[in-house]
């Protein structure tokens, strides 16, 4: 049989290994849907390379996950919408007689919602912007009392020198 | 499952979680729903994929045998499975399965040919299977 033939030729092992030519993997795929015990043969050996990377499976470290999840986060399914076919009344086509049934007829150009998106990187950047302001404003109260301790001193030296001069 | 294939192939933990990031981040939602369907084998696509993306590392990467065709020492440590193969065996599993090899290419470098070298990786799978059942009888 044409089948076992095919699946005996090593071509299956071949596809699952990713070795497999272009015209190798069309062929599979037709021979795929037209024969059961090639589909079945196929999905064995797709067990198989299920089975070797469980045994050499490792656990991935903790930070893996947020990694993807936070590009997948951004990929939004839209749901299925099925629009009405456009229909008029053959004998007339005056547009007094156009059936609309009560669904809304403009399009929401404006969101409704008044809260922005931004991307998760800018919370660092908010962060960090943070903190740098609480530098700048430890640093700006620390000199602006050094420098009013150093005009007081000054004023003191000014006073110590006219007594002096007296 | 999919980390422990791509650190096999790399050798490199780091490098194969940021392989292992990249596949997942540049998966279309039309990737998606094709390896999702039923009937589909979602970790072999994903497999395939991760193939296809490691086959410029694999190039520059260590190969299986040596420049005269001679296996080396040590190709994928501590898989049971790889173990129970001949050393020809390994050469063509690993060349396929780890370092995106074609069985033309394969065929070509080790002067066989293609039929030979799709017979060899046929044997390897054979191997497999029996652990494979070997297994589930025991688990059974």
């Amino acid at each position: 049989m044409i089948q076992l033939q095919y699946i005996d030729s090593g071509i299956l092992e071949a596809y699952v290994t990713g070795s497999a030519t272009d015209t190798e993997v069309k062929e599979l795929m037709y021979m795929k849907a037209k024969y059961p015990e090639v589909n079945f043969a196929l999905q064995q050996l797709e067990l198989d390379m299920e089975h070797i990377a469980q045994h050499m499976a490792v656990m991935p470290p903790a930070g893996t996950w947020d990694k993807i999840s936070n590009t997948i986060d951004e990929l939004v399914l839209r749901g299925e919408y099925d629009p009405k076919q456009f229909t008029t009344d053959a004998r007339d086509n005056n547009y007094h007689n156009f059936k609309t049934d009560n669904s809304p007829h403009f399009i929401a150009v404006e969101s409704e919602s008044n809260h922005m998106k931004v991307h998760k990187n800018w919370k660092w950047v908010l962060a960090a912007v943070f903190v740098l302001g609480k530098i700048f404003l430890g640093c700006a109260i620390y000199f602006y009392l050094e420098n009013r301790q150093a005009q007081q001193q000054v004023q003191e030296l000014k006073t110590e020198l006219k007594q002096l001069k007296k | 499952m999919l980390l422990g294939y791509l650190f096999e192939a790399l050798k490199n933990k780091v490098v194969a979680e940021q392989y292992l990031v990249d596949i997942f981040n540049e998966l279309q939602f039309s990737d998606i729903q094709a390896i999702s369907k039923p009937g589909v084998n979602t970790f072999s696509q994903l497999q395939m994929m991760a193939r296809k993306k490691l086959t410029s590392f694999s190039r520059a990467a260590d190969e299986c045998a040596d420049a005269d065709g001679k296996l080396k020492d040590l190709v994928i440590i501590g898989n049971k499975f790889i173990d129970l193969m001949s050393a020809e065996q390994q050469m063509v599993f690993c060349g396929v399965h780890y370092h995106g090899k074609t069985t033309t290419g394969l065929a070509a470098q080790l002067s066989k040919p293609e039929e030979e070298i799709k017979r060899i990786l046929k044997e390897s799978f054979i191997i497999i299977r029996k652990q494979r059942n070997d297994t589930a009888t025991v688990h059974r």
